[in-house]
Parts: structure tokens; sequence; C-alpha cells
């Protein structure tokens, strides 16, 4: 069981260092997570470390591969209205 | 007739020096002696050692410890960046190196700033060590740090270590349900938290914070930023709190709020406050706390002075071919900054001494006028209107001239109604200008001139290489004797 740490991720060094397991180390062009080291944080906190610094929405995943930050769960920004200025942005 | 300078640093306390007495705008008049000797010569703090000195900074720390409203964390910590940039991430040896390449080469560069890109003082290791390397090898250097206090006070003992001049808290409010409204959470004690609660603990760590760098004799600045229905009406009241607490400068700066840069604000239509509304803010908060006009929201890993950035110099590869003898750099460095010492303390003499002469004479009687300037430092009018990037707004009154604020270029498209597609610079630049009558800068192309003085802006290219503050005076003095001052305008505001 691991988490994993994908694209979306930009780098900002903030779950390296509250990670209990240390799992987690710099690498291009993103963080990663080892899978053989991460123990989910079994034993020593009860939520993710990293997922709970993490500031940016689906950089990490859990073992099931979902995104433990849904869309609109750090910044407040709805979904749809995060779509929405997109489209606005890309018509022009 | 002729007509104070106000606003620039008496050279000393006692006598009521006619460009302090009864102005709300000197920053430094409640200063005690010890305080305002550090600052006199400040880049940050000084408006006039603002255009002899710079400052700069280095971007060694990346994570956040808490999300702002305004902030996307794809980009810099937007306390003290501009929203929407990225620096290059250096390690702390990289801007060890950095910061003696440039301070070896821009010899007016004499504070060095850890800004971002993230919070400072959640990456302790990076930054401290940065620190600890800089008092050592560079002892010249003040050093800075600017922090959004979640951490602070688990920091101060170590700042306390180092060459530290000062330390800036970014305060937005101190009352929890508005700090709700503008920090959707904080990580804190291995839990992300959230909402009023969040905000509560933030708050409070940021009073303990600033009241242990008091205590420890350390000078804080506190940073806000004006968010229009959420907080402009609550900064007065922060102004009174930090300032009880021994902040010696609180310094307001604009929402900017872009739907392109992701962030909440952004997203959801907030709109930055109007140059107008700023000002008032800053004049309402100046009654009772030392404001900063000047501050530039300078982009974090910009270097040089005023306007300018010589970034392009000093990037990671060309730094690392350097070779720089620290200790002869020194050497240099303290005789340029004796020469400038000299230059400034004497044209303070000569504002002081015009201002006195002429406070005898007969007072006009118009109203104030705001005025733009081009300048790239050293205190006169020596860029050109098209060069730009930025423009120094002064307001002259029967009172004297003084300085009101930066404003940005492009800085005020804020992707509202107002703002069409396909803006031109050219159409930003006369936006962002707005409620000023003359723009005075070394020269103006046609086109330009045209459109400004469409929009009501006199452009004037004649007063090229002269001190601001003299140059602003003639043009008011001109303005009033053609008579053009008589009328009340309403778009200017009797600030002064
Ligand atoms: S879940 Fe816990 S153990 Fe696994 S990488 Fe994240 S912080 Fe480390
Ligand atoms: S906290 Fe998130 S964004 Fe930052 S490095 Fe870790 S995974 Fe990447
Ligand atoms: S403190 Fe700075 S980096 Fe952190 S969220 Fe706020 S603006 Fe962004």
């Amino acid at each position: 069981m691991a988490v994993k740490i994908i694209e979306s991720c930009v780098n900002c060094f903030a779950c390296e260092p509250v990670c209990p397991s240390n799992a987690i180390y710099e690498a291009k062009p993103h963080f990663l997570v080892d899978s053989k080291k991460c123990t989910e944080c079994e034993g020593d906190f009860p939520v993710f470390q990293c997922a709970s610094i993490c500031p940016i929405e689906g950089a990490i995943l859990d073992s099931l591969g979902l995104a433990i930050n849904p869309p609109g769960s750090l910044t407040g920004i709805p979904p749809e209205k995060m779509a929405e200025a997109m489209a606005e942005l890309q018509s022009h | 007739m002729e007509l104070p300078v106000l606003n620039d640093a008496p050279a000393s306390k006692g006598g009521c020096a006619a460009s302090s007495c009864g102005t709300t705008d000197n920053q430094m008049d409640s200063l005690p002696d010890s305080i305002r000797e550090k600052v006199q010569n400040h880049p940050c703090y000084s408006e006039d050692a603002h255009h002899y000195f710079a400052r700069m900074h280095v971007a060694v720390a990346p994570a956040c410890n808490i999300q702002c409203h305004y902030c996307n964390r794809k980009y810099d910590c937007a306390n003290e960046s501009r929203p929407g940039v990225v620096s290059e991430l250096l390690t702390p040896d990289q801007a060890v190196k950095k910061t003696m390449a440039v301070a070896a080469n821009i010899p007016q560069m004499t504070v060095l700033g850890i800004a971002g890109p993230g919070d400072p003082l959640a990456n302790p290791e990076r930054t401290f060590e940065t620190f600890r390397r800089l008092s050592e090898e560079a002892p010249d250097i003040k050093l800075c740090v600017s922090t959004n206090g979640l951490a602070l006070p688990d920091s101060v003992e170590e700042l306390s270590k180092h060459n530290i001049d000062h330390v800036t808290i970014t305060i937005n409010c101190v009352d929890p349900e508005i700090g709700a409204k503008i920090y959707p959470w904080i990580f804190w004690k291995n839990k992300r938290i959230k909402g009023v609660k969040a905000a509560k603990i933030l708050i409070e760590r940021q009073q303990l914070g600033l009241e242990m760098l008091i205590a420890k004799g350390i000078l804080v600045k506190v940073n806000s930023v004006m968010i229009p229905g959420v907080n402009d009406q609550h900064l007065a009241e922060v102004s009174r709190v930090v300032k009880a607490k021994g902040a010696f400068l609180h310094n307001v700066m604009p929402l900017i709020a872009e739907a392109e840069h992701g962030t909440f604000y952004g997203v959801m239509g907030q709109r930055g406050p109007t140059p107008d509304e700023l000002q008032d803010l800053q004049d309402s908060c100046s009654g009772d706390m030392n404001m900063m006009r000047h501050c530039r929201q300078c982009r974090a890993d910009a270097v040089g002075m005023l306007g300018e950035d010589r970034g392009d110099e000093f990037t990671l590869d060309k730094i690392e071919d350097m070779e720089i003898d620290y200790q002869a750099a020194m050497e240099k460095r303290k005789v340029i900054h004796q020469a400038i010492q000299a230059e400034m303390d004497g044209k303070r003499l000569e504002k002081a001494e015009k201002a006195q002469l002429l406070k005898q004479e007969p007072k006009l009687t118009t109203r104030p006028v705001l005025m733009a300037v081009a300048t790239s430092g050293q205190g006169v009018i020596n860029m050109h209107f098209g060069h730009a990037k930025e423009f120094l707004i002064y307001e002259a009154s029967p009172d004297g001239v003084r300085f009101i604020s930066h404003r940005k270029a492009d800085q005020y498209c804020g992707g509202d109604s107002t703002c069409g597609d396909g803006e031109s610079t050219l159409q930003l630049t006369i936006r962002a200008l707005t409620g000023c009558e003359a723009v005075l800068c070394s020269k103006v192309g046609y086109e330009p001139w045209e459109q400004l003085e469409a929009a009501g802006i006199a452009p004037n290219g004649e007063h090229a290489m002269e001190p601001i503050e003299e140059a602003v005076l003639a043009v008011y003095k001109e303005m009033a004797a053609a008579g053009k001052l008589d009328d009340a305008k309403d778009s200017v505001r009797a600030s002064a």
C-alpha cells in the first residue's frame, strides 16, 4: 500500500520533510514516492502527511488511484467555476 | 513663489522641519532614533534611499504551510512577489553565490531578502543556511525575510542570531471570521485545518510572532493585501493593532487577481482595488501608522535598481563561472556607499533648506494634482515614457510635493468589464495613470503623446534629468499660473 505523486505536482518540496517514512524524494520532472517505503503513515499519523500539506489538488493519489484532494477541496473553487473560467480564457 | 518638498527623511530630529510638520505622510516622524537610523538609508523604507540603493531576493524556500486565496502555488508567494511569476529555485549554496556576485557587481545592492517562492520559515533549513552563510561571508549585506507568520514563533530565536535587518509579516486580518474568507486552510500540527479555526490559529501565531520579534528588538514591518469587500474596512483596525505592538511600518498592497492566475479570487471574479481606493485606504491608515507608499511589490527574484531588472546577468550558469573576491568587493562597496550617502545627505540638506526658505512665501490656494514620473533612480526624471515599466506617482498641492505610490504600467488590467479584449500596452499604461493630470518623463513618442492628451494627461518631456520634486513643483506652478487649477476636479481628492 502506498500513495503516488503524479505529474500535476509543482515540486514545492512541502511533502518531503513531513513524511514519517522518508518515502518521498526529489526527482525529475516531479517528486516521487518510494512505494516500498511508504507506510501510508500507519502507526505514525491518522492522515497521510504528504496529502495534508500538498497544495495541489489531484497531485497525490491513494492506493486505489483516486485523488486524495479532489478538485475544489483545497482552493474552494467549485470545479464547474474553474472549468468556466478556463474555457473563457481559451476562447480569447 | 516656491513650495516645500514633503516626505523626505529629516536629517535629524529636533526642530520641526517644514517638510514633516503636520503632514500625515512622513513615514518616520514617530520613530525612535535607533530605528530611524536603521531605516533612513534603507531602499525599502526610505523614499529617497530607494532611488539610490537596491535590494534583491533569492528564491530558496519553495514550500508553504498555508493557502491564501490570492495565491496559486504553481507560482511564487503572492505576498511578496507579483502573481503569476515563477522564480528560479536556488539551493542555499547557489543563493549565496548569486548574492555575492550581485553585490560585487551592483554595489548599490545592500539588502538581501528571502521571500519565497513559498514561505521562508516553512523551509527553515534552506532559509537559515542561506542566512548563516551570508552573515559570515558577506557581513555588509543586510538580511530580511518575509513570512505568513504561522511558523514565526518557532523561528524567532534562530532569526535573532543572524544579520537580520527586519522581518515582514503579512497580516491581512485580526478577525478569524474575515480570515476564513482569505485563507482556506493551514497545515498545523500534522493536520490540514480549514475555516475559521484555521484562521484563528494563523492570526494567533502572527500576533505572537510579532510580539516575540519586538521583544528581541528585531524590526517588524507588516504587509497587508487590500481585498475590497473582504478586509478593506478592517485594515485600519489591523494598522492599529500592529502599531500598538510595535511594528514600525504598515504597507498596504493592492490585491491583484486575474482569472488566468488560477487563484480563488481570480477565478471567482474578486476584484482588486482601484488606485484611488488604495490611496484612500493608505491615507486613512497613515493617520495612525507609518505607511510605506513606495513598496513596489517587487518581483521576488528581480535584481537591480528602481524600474530595472538585471537578473539575466546573474543566471545560474553565469554565476557559476564568476570568480568573486568578496573582500576586495567589500572595500569597493564601502567607498561607493559613502559617496552615495554623502550625495543623499547633501540633497536632504538642500531640500530642508529650500523648504525653510519657502515657508515664508504666500501660499497657493489651488487644488492638489497627481502627476506620474518615469525614472530609473537617482531621484531625477530620466526615463523614456515607452520604456517605463512603472511610474512614481506624486501629489503636488499648495503644501508641497509628496510621493504617493508606485504604479505598474500594466498592473490595473483587472479583467473586469472595463477591460476590453486586446487592449494595447499603451492603453493599459494610460489606464494605470488614471487620476494623474500630467506625466513627466525624459521623452514621449508621438503616438503616446496624442493618446495621453486625449485622456486628459498632459505629457511633459521638458524636465529631463531634473530632480523629481522640483520638476513636479515647476509643472504644478505652471498649471496654477495658467489657471488650470481653479476648478474643483472630481477625480482628484484633496487628500494631503
Ligand atoms: S502517505 Fe505518509 S508515508 Fe506515504 S509518502 Fe505520504 S507521508 Fe510518506
Ligand atoms: S507537496 Fe504536492 S506539489 Fe509539493 S512537492 Fe509534494 S506532491 Fe508535489
Ligand atoms: S503564504 Fe505566500 S506562498 Fe503561501 S499561500 Fe500565501 S501567498 Fe502563497
